[in-house]
Parts: structure tokens; sequence; C-alpha cells
């Protein structure tokens, strides 16, 4: 059965499509200056590109370092996240199926981690890094982000591990099947709707993150896609179309990741939020 | 006899299992705040390897410089308004998607999107947006007859402040809106049916039923806002650099430029002690309300 649209559907159509315009015009923004020369930007902010302008693709990508700013982002998010997957959920599941004093104690312990802003341990991380030799190498943050992460992961892992039956596994136990291999073979894909979002949401973090890929990674090469375009900013501070090029293909991932597993981004937030 | 092995044998694998993520914690997170803690009580530039123990002295320039005076006022209108801001545009946002009829998955989406955006590139179309000369808002104006309100809405330091928490809106705003929206879509509808039955209008429907159901949303929502502004570092260090003059530091911005830029480490590290503090207690605060809420329903 289908209702009759009423006049109350259509004023909240109208509203929400006014507010929505207000939220999409600056992103449409930046991809429409993208294809503008400066020249343009600089006349009319507004006005629609006059032709498809790639000159600033082609600098960007040809004369600048972003190509080996944007290798650079890939490794640090690839990387970590493939490590978080594998050194996060084992721990949840033996603090969870333990369920002892001393695995409530690591717990507790971890979950300290989310109280404590990055800016309260960066300084002194910086030096511990130079001291141990991973400063201005790709390990460093790579390191730094699982680390960071284990805190939020635990939790999100313990709290959908409660939820699972432990009869598959005490049956693969009598079976003979090794712990390590009940893990991965059995629970580790009944986890992958966590994953999921754990993946989505450090991945997305990782590859907008600032602060520390510029403080740690070496001054004079290529450091991620975020610290180049900020440097851009004040460097090719009159040449935004080559700023707006920058933005689009940094965003273009994240976007293309978003439709595709829209579903997990959302699941994330909500149950993150619920938890933690 | 056999129980006890069984719990031996699932202890050894047990510690396996832990130690990776153990050490790792506690190697880059424990350590550097335990250290954090430490250099807080040293006038350390972060340089030189002899480490001066000054006691309390940072602490009491703290408590004594105006320039952090001003960076924690500026952190606490932040707070402040980025609290009440976001969680009254998350919650119209929400209740829009809830109740629009048409393509309700593509206006989520479109909500939620700046949310995936890094503060850095959020801050630089904000701030070209908000150019005084190019800027397509001052284009507006002009265009609308307003031309009068034209300001340079960055370098103003009245205005500089009120740019970055507007910006700060439009970027998180969508992820507040998943909440509450999977708060409203846990009402069930028969509480709407069974009211409007006795005749409540919606006004009345939303102030009984919707607003008190989706307190629970609303918590999370007000304390993950409140944290979230305290760390705002991204769009501050692209759009003013803290400026014009002091007008947008904070305190994390302060932490930075303090330790980085002008190398008192030490200092730094004291300042980083009072987020620490602050961060602790909205958390413990968040524990405390969201168990008493649980034992309540």
């Amino acid at each position: 059965m289908k209702k009759k649209v009423t006049a109350n559907d259509v004023i909240v159509f109208a509203v929400t499509f006014v507010i929505a315009i207000v939220f999409a015009f600056p992103i449409y923004f930046n991809i429409m200056s993208a294809f503008k020369s400066n020249g343009e930007i600089m006349r009319d902010a507004i006005a629609f590109p006059k032709g498809l302008y790639v000159d600033s693709f082609k600098y960007l990508l040809t004369e600048t370092q972003y190509p080996a700013a944007m290798l650079n982002s890939s490794i640090l998010t690839f990387s970590s996240i493939i490590v978080m997957v594998l050194v996060i959920p084992m721990a949840a599941y033996a603090i969870e199926r333990t369920n002892s004093k001393w695995t409530n104690g690591v717990f507790t312990y971890f979950l300290f981690g989310m109280m404590i802003p990055f800016q309260v341990y960066m300084i002194p991380l910086f030096k511990q890094l130079k001291m141990i030799g991973l400063f201005g190498t790709l390990w460093g943050p790579i390191l730094v982000y699982i680390s960071g992460s284990v805190g939020f992961g635990v939790l999100l892992y313990t709290s959908f591990l409660k939820g699972i039956p432990r009869e598959i596994e005490e049956s693969a136990e009598i079976d003979g099947c090794s712990r390590t291999g009940i893990f991965w073979k059995i629970v580790f894909p009944l986890l992958g709707p966590v994953t999921a979002s754990m993946v989505v949401l450090q991945g997305l973090g990782i590859w907008n993150d600032f602060l520390m890929p510029m403080m740690v990674l070496p001054a004079g090469q290529a450091k991620t896609m975020i610290v180049e375009l900020f440097y851009y900013v004040g460097e090719f501070s009159s040449r935004w179309d080559m700023i707006f090029a920058g933005t689009t293909m940094s965003l273009i991932p994240v976007l293309i990741a978003f439709l595709s597993l829209q579903k997990y981004f959302v699941k994330g937030v909500s149950s993150g939020a619920i938890k933690g | 006899m056999i129980a006890q092995l069984k719990k031996k044998k699932w202890t050894h694998y047990a510690i396996w299992f832990i130690f990776p993520a153990f050490l790792l914690y506690t190697a880059f997170v424990i350590i550097p705040t335990l250290s954090s803690v430490y250099l807080s009580f040293t006038s350390w530039d972060g340089l030189s390897s002899n480490i001066k123990y000054i006691g309390l002295d940072n602490f009491i320039e703290i408590i004594n410089s105006p320039r952090v005076h001003n960076a924690l006022k500026n952190t606490l209108i932040f707070a402040f308004s980025l609290v009440i801001l976001e969680n009254v545009l998350a919650l119209l946002l929400a209740i829009l998607v809830d109740q629009v009829r048409w393509f309700r998955n593509f206006f989520r989406s479109i909500f939620y999107f700046p949310v995936l955006m890094s503060g850095i590139i959020m801050g630089f179309i904000w701030m070209i947006i908000m150019n005084y000369n190019f800027g397509v808002l001052n284009q507006l104006l002009d265009m609308t007859g307003l031309g009068f309100l034209k300001a340079d809405w960055l370098g103003n330091p009245d205005f500089a402040l009120i740019a970055i928490i507007l910006s700060t809106v439009w970027k998180a705003a969508g992820y507040y809106m998943v909440i509450y929206l999977a708060g409203l879509q846990g009402i069930p509808q028969e509480l709407h049916e069974a009211a409007s039955i006795d005749g409540a209008n919606r006004w009345q429907q939303f102030r009984s039923i919707t607003f008190p159901l989706l307190a629970g949303a609303m918590t999370v929502c007000v304390m993950l806002s409140m944290i979230g502004s305290l760390k705002i570092f991204d769009q501050i260090a692209v759009m003013t650099d803290g400026g014009p003059g002091f007008a947008t530091e904070t305190l994390t911005y302060i932490i930075y430029k303090v330790g980085f830029g002008e190398l008192r480490q030490g200092f730094g590290t004291a300042l980083s002690m009072v987020l620490f503090l602050l961060t602790l207690v909205i958390s413990l605060v968040q524990i405390k309300v969201l168990r008493k809420r649980e034992v309540q329903m």
C-alpha cells in the first residue's frame, strides 16, 4: 500500500534538501575548483569551470613529490591495519575467553589507553622513537597507530565475542584442533563485521592523520598526502588550483571506500559509541 | 584435575595471544605517557641530554601565564559551543533523515561525508570559502546585496574562532547524526501511533516520547563531542595557526607550539598533563553516567 503524499512530506523534503545543499557545497566547490585554472578561481569562485582544466593534476603528478606521498599514505594505512587485524582480535579473544582475574586486569589496562589523548604523550614519544632508531622511518608511525588502537579495538572485539557461543570451539578442541587453529579457522571468520568496522574507521583515521607523519617522517622527502597538502597551502599560497587538485586526489579513495563499505562506516560509529 | 590442566593450557595460550598487543601498547602508549608525567617536572628543551628537575615550576607558570589562560578560555569556548551546536544540528539532521520520504540514504550519505575528510582538507576548503578577496562567502554577500556584511573572516580575531567553530560543526555533525539515527530507529512505532490516537500533535510527541527515549544516545554524543572538541588541531593549523595573535590558540595547539616551535618540551608536557586531567574527568563522568543509566534500564 502506498501512502498518499502529504504537505508535511513535501515540507520535510524541502528542508532536508536545502540543508543538504549547504552540506554538499564545500565538497562540490572543491572538486569543481580542481578543474579550473588559477585565474578562473580568482576571477569567479562560484562559476562553473569553462573546460576540463587538468594541468594542475599533471603538474602535481609529474613535478612534485605528491606521487611518493600517495605511496607513503597507502603504505602507512594498509600496513597498520593489516597488523592491527593480526594482533588485536587475538588479544581480545584470549581476554574474553579466559575471563580470569589477570586477563580482566589486562582488559582494564588496555581500556585506560582510550582516555589518553595523543597530545599527552606525543612529546616523549618522538624522543623515544629517535632513541630506538624508528624516527624518520615508516615503521615509527605504523607501530604507534597500532598501539593507539589497541584500547578501542579490544573493546569492540570483546563485546562482539560475548555473543559468539563457545560450543563450536569446544568441539573443535575435542577433535584435537590447536588454539591457534581454532582462532584463525573458526572464530576469526565469525568476527568479519567487527573487523570490517575497525578496518574502515582506523584506516580512515590513519589516511587523514596529520600531526604524527608531519613530525616523525624525515624532512626533505615526501611525507603523506595530508602533510604535503598542508605544506602546499604555505608554499603555493597563490596556486589554489594545485591544492584543490591535491585535495581531490586525496578524497577520491575515501569516497570510493565510503560508497562501497557504507554499512561498516555507520555500524562502526554506532557500536563504538554505545560501548565506548 | 583435568579441569585444572585445561585451565593451565588455556593460560599458556592466552599469554601468547595477548603478548604482541600488550608489548606494543606498553611501549608506545604507556611508557611515553609516564615519561610525559616525569618531564612535566623538568625544564627540558627537547634536545639537550641533561634534563633539569624544577619541581612544580611549570605548573606555577601555567597558573600565572595569561597566554595559557587565553588558550584554556578558547578551549572552553570551543567545547561548549561545539557540544551544543553539533548536538542540536545532529539531532535535527537525524530527525529529518528519519522522516524524509524520498532519497533517505542519499541524504544520510551527504550529511555524513564531511566526517570522512581530514581536518587539513576541510580547513583548507573553508579557508578559501572565507577568503576576503576571492572567497565564495563574500562573493555571495555581494551578489545578494549584503555587501556591507563582508569581512575578513579568518583575519579578524573576533570572527576567527567562530569561523573555526562553524566549520568544525559542519565536519562533525554527521557523526553524531548516525548515533541519534540509531536511537530514533530503536523507538517502537507503536508509541507514536498510540500518542496520535490520543490526539498528541507532532511537537508533543517529540517532547514526551522521542526526546526522553533519546537520552541514552544524547549522553554518548555529548561526551564524545566534548572529548572531540578538546582534540581539535588540524583545522587550526591550516586555517589560522593559532592566530591572529593568540585568538584561536587552544590547549592542544599550545602544547604543540610550546613543545616543537619554542623548544620548551618540559613546559609542553606540563600543559599536556592539564589536557590529560580534563579528558580523564570527562571520561570518568561518562562511565559513571552510563552505568547509572544501565541500572535504571
